[in-house]
């Protein structure tokens, strides 16, 4: 035998290998998308390996920065659990035939907050005054849904309005420079730059009053849920002991803002906004008969559906599920 | 009509396959014969060989289109149209059967239990020497190696036959017996079968939304479904039983006891927090680890052998059911096969993520609509039309109102009885805003002249300025050594690095994606023009010089010429640069656009859309190709000839 051909051997049977040996690997370790600067107390239990003592399998987490990326990873087979998917992704990912389900309310929310340039004078008694302005909303996103239910709520027609398709940094800037009326914004550091401009159009008790809320979602692929539901069982219990330990305490905070990426500021008052429900309380308000889960996700799946086909009512009820919640 | 042939798009497709497997069959044959012919009078390296030979045009085409009709599963799709839905039956058995088999090693090396016990017992060992002695006393001490010890032998316990529960053993057995009697149902004649009638009424295949609708079509699809529902019921049962034997039970009530009385500590024990923190954290540990076994769902290893060997029969009889279907999936399914999802069955691998061809066509033509009323055109635009262009307007964008403002005297206010008289300065600021009526010219409109206006303008930019910038680099020593520095230390940022300063600079309008394309084109038209003007034959130039041409006239007849097919091939490339930086510079604040189409479409992950958008950008860019290689061949004929 030559040494070329050994060479040729010695990688393919690497490669063989390394195809089997990820082809075993689901049993003994379970993947997990999150999100960096979404910070939350579970956070805790992933750097203290909680997970992985509790469930006894190897716990691998994977930072993504959208949901959607999560959806083709879940789909690739790369990851088995996504810890606070956007609603909006999870409900276009079910919209696509995506073999998902949702178990568990990661996070709830305060609905995104659309900003108006100050110097417009425009508030939520005046807000017919934004018809035929421009708006810089992320399209397809959770604030575009709050944008939306904002937008019906104080009665704005926005077939008038010009809305152009801005990430939530760039959107900051256009109304910082006056291009855009109103700015509708995610995450903490573009909303921090846009209110230094803006007011948020809707007051948190105005949105409440409304109605207009968000949550992120705990969502499985359903080969995960079928063949492990004892982990996942697991997960969400952990989940829950780690939301039941958080006292908001400084060192606690630390800890998550650490693991999140972000500093101990921004990482309290993102905090201060969310709510994590308990498992009781996600399973008489939000999985159970009328629960929120459902409604929110066929009015998101309503505003997101393409003309035409797709029935909402009829099939995102039945990837909703609160069986795994104990 | 459009929608006869939407529901037919799957023999429709068969037919095109069909011609486009004869056209390159036939052009091969062509292209063989013709090279055969002029092989003796052509000379290797003689430009002349590369004119003509549509016939590999044709075959290299019909080729992509094939293997695009391949890998999309379009041609499975046109071959086998009810293939997909029977697929989707035996994903539900095997979506049914996969709580039964993950305990088993199929698909995995081990069994279930044996990954447990090897995993739990490791972890015992693991926490029975990191015990931290100095939280507990020595009671608790004695009590947790009791613990650890118990939760050892109920390990033992489980894991021995002739310990283990007879309950489990019966319960193995039904298991069992219901499993081979699945396998016997999976070989029965399913000839006979009808398809419900709802089944039937279903979308076709990739028609609708629903991608492979649920509901069996075939005897048997029908035969297979109704198969999952049996072996539902066995995996139900199956995951219902326990493996607690009288030992077991007593082993767990007396493990959990001891646990129990650990939870409290000593009040013998003084501890801090921290000490109270450490030793929580290690009675929860042990806890834990007997929580993963106190359910009894690990068995001896040969407890599932029965099972094992009918889950075996299952899939073999399941491989005898689909038959044929096993061919036609490794042979036309490339990817990962149909996946099971809880309102549908979906394509997994490239039929996923690469649409087939007629639905790109399906969804070009909805988009191509221009009645943006019933559901044409993407978000409010349509793809390409035509309106009426108020002049107006075009006077308000060129005049700004600011010069209104400067004029003396001050605009009108509303007089007593609520009515308002304008003044000249109130209409001349109406005209500057373009509310005024000009008349109107016929305008295109939508998402595709939408870009091409950015490309077009930014190219225009690019010449007018970029051309004598290149070509005065080329000749003058001022120029080169000025602008060289400049021009070489922009031209390599990515274009994508300058675009979080356009939005500032030139806000949300056309202007800052026309800025954008304009400096991509600017840099690769000066270099071209330059190369082009410092490539110019020194003996030409001192000719005319000598015949007693003035430098205008060297520029303009020697200079200029020999520039020419280099400054052609700088717009090539150019125009290539900024279609692939549209996608870029409408991502910055996107309303319209092929480039906000596709960043719309991501974020749903719509791949027909994206399909559909890059196919767009790619036959625009071929469309502008073939107009420049058609001036080329006009302007500088003698190209290659010298």
């Amino acid at each position: 035998m030559n040494k070329t051909f050994k060479k040729y051997m010695a990688a393919s049977a690497i490669v063989i290998a390394g195809g089997i040996a990820s082809a075993a690997h689901a049993a003994d370790s379970v993947n997990v998308a999150f999100f960096l600067e979404w910070a939350t107390p579970n956070q805790i239990a992933k750097v203290d390996k909680a997970y992985d003592d509790a469930m006894g399998v190897d716990v691998n987490w994977t930072d993504f920065s959208t949901g959607v990326q999560m959806t083709e990873a879940m789909l690739a087979g790369d990851i088995d659990i996504a810890y606070s998917q956007g609603l909006a992704p999870f409900v276009t990912a079910i919209q696509q035939g995506a073999p998902l389900k949702m178990v568990s309310v990661a996070v709830v929310y305060e609905a995104n907050d659309c900003f108006v340039n100050d110097t417009l004078g425009i508030t939520s008694a005046n807000a017919s005054e934004l018809e035929g302005q421009t708006v810089a909303v992320p399209l397809n996103t959770m604030a575009d849904f709050s944008f939306r239910k904002q937008m019906a709520a104080l009665d704005v027609d926005i077939s008038t309005m010009t809305i152009v398709d801005q990430a939530p940094a760039d959107g900051a800037v256009s109304l910082a420079d006056g291009s855009v009326a109103m700015a509708c914004i995610f995450g903490g550091a573009s909303a921090k730059a846009a209110g230094e401009v803006g007011t948020p159009i809707m007051s948190s008790q105005e949105k409440t009053d409304a109605g207009i809320g968000s949550f992120d979602v705990v969502s499985v692929t359903e080969k995960f849920a079928t063949e492990n539901p004892d982990l996942l069982r697991t997960f969400l219990q952990v989940t829950e002991e780690a939301n039941q330990a958080w006292k908001g305490k400084t060192l606690q905070i630390k800890k998550v803002s650490a693991d999140a990426g972000m500093d101990f500021e921004t990482t309290k008052d993102q905090m201060a906004g969310f709510i994590f429900p308990t498992i009781a309380e996600q399973q008489s308000g939000y999985f159970g008969e009328d629960g929120v889960a459902v409604s929110a996700a066929e009015s998101l799946g309503l505003v997101f559906k393409k003309p035409g086909a797709w029935n909402v009512d009829e099939k995102i009820a039945k990837v909703i599920t609160g069986e795994f919640l104990e | 009509m459009f929608d006869w042939i939407s529901d037919n798009r799957a023999s429709i497709a068969l037919v095109i396959i069909i011609g486009l497997a004869v056209v390159f069959v036939f052009s091969i044959f062509v292209g063989v014969k013709q090279t055969g012919l002029r092989a003796k009078d052509e000379v290797f390296g003689d430009p002349e060989r590369t004119k003509g030979g549509w016939y590999w045009a044709l075959c290299g085409v019909s080729a992509l289109l094939l293997v695009w009709f391949y890998y999309s599963w379009g041609a499975a799709r046109a071959v086998f149209p009810t293939a997909a839905n029977e697929l989707c039956q035996v994903a539900k058995v095997e979506e049914a059967m996969s709580p039964i088999s993950a305990a088993l090693p199929v698909g995995s090396r081990y069994l279930k239990s044996t990954t447990l016990v090897v995993r739990n017992a490791a972890q015992v060992d693991k926490l029975a020497v990191s015990m931290p002695a100095e939280v507990f006393t020595l009671r608790e001490q004695a009590k947790l190696t009791l613990a650890v010890a118990q939760i050892k032998d109920l390990l033992a316990v489980l894991s021995s036959p002739a310990l283990s529960d007879p309950a489990a053993k019966s319960a193995f057995l039904a298991v069992e017996v219901s499993l081979r009697d699945v396998a016997k149902r999976l070989q029965a004649d399913y000839r006979e079968l009808q398809p419900q009638k709802e089944a039937l009424q279903q979308p076709k295949w990739g028609t609708s939304e629903v991608e492979i609708p649920l509901l069996p079509v075939t005897g048997k699809g029908v035969l297979l479904d109704s198969v999952t529902q049996d072996v539902q019921e066995v995996a139900k049962a199956f995951l219902k039983v326990r493996n607690i034997s009288p030992q077991a039970k007593q082993l767990i009530a007396d493990t959990k006891e001891i646990l129990k009385e650990l939870k409290t500590p000593d009040p013998l024990m003084q501890l801090d927090e921290a000490g109270e923190g450490t030793r929580n954290a290690y009675v929860k540990a042990v806890d834990r680890i007997f929580k993963r076994i106190d359910d009894g769902t690990i068995f001896p290893a040969q407890a599932m052998d029965g099972v094992h060997f009918a889950v075996n029969e299952v899939f073999a009889s399941l491989a005898v059911a689909k038959g044929g279907l096993s061919v036609v999936e490794s042979l036309f399914f490339p990817g990962h096969g149909v996946v099971k999802s809880r309102t549908q069955c979906t394509e997994q691998g490239s039929g996923r993520w690469l649409p087939k061809p007629t639905d790109v066509i399906a969804t070009f033509s909805t988009l191509a609509n221009p009645d943006l009323e019933s559901g044409g055109g993407y978000k409010g635009t349509t793809l390409l039309w035509w309106k009426w262009l108020p002049i107006a307007d075009v006077v308000a964008f060129l005049m700004p109102d600011g010069l209104v403002d400067m004029l003396p005297g001050s605009y009108g206010t509303h007089g007593d009885s609520g009515e308002f008289k304008p003044n000249y300065k109130d209409r001349l600021l109406a005209f500057a805003q373009g509310d005024v009526n000009l008349g109107s010219v016929p305008m295109l409109d939508g998402h595709i002249w939408d870009s091409l206006f950015r490309v077009l303008v930014a190219m225009g930019f690019g010449i007018l300025v970029g051309v004598p910038l290149g070509i005065y680099m080329g000749v003058s020593r001022f120029f080169k050594s000025f602008f060289d520095p400049l021009i070489e230390l922009y031209r390599p940022v990515p274009p994508l690095a300058w675009a979080p300063l356009i939005l500032t600079i030139f806000g949300i309008q056309d202007d800052g994606k026309i800025f954008l394309l304009f400096m991509v084109a600017f840099a690769i038209m000066v270099i071209s023009a330059r190369t082009g003007a410092s490539g110019t034959q020194l003996s030409k130039i001192r000719a005319s010089h000598s015949l007693g041409a003035t430098n205008g006239q060297i520029l303009r007849h020697v200079i200029l010429p020999n520039a020419m097919p280099e400054i052609l091939t700088g717009i090539r490339i150019a125009i290539g640069v900024c279609w692939g930086t549209l996608v870029a510079a409408e991502m910055l604040a996107g309303t319209t656009g092929i480039g906000f189409i596709e960043n719309v479409a991501r974020t749903v992950s719509d791949y027909e859309l994206i399909w559909v958008t890059i196919l767009i950008m790619g036959l625009l860019g071929l469309l502008f190709d073939l107009v420049m290689r058609w001036a080329i061949a006009k302007i500088i004929p003698w190209r290659g000839k010298g």
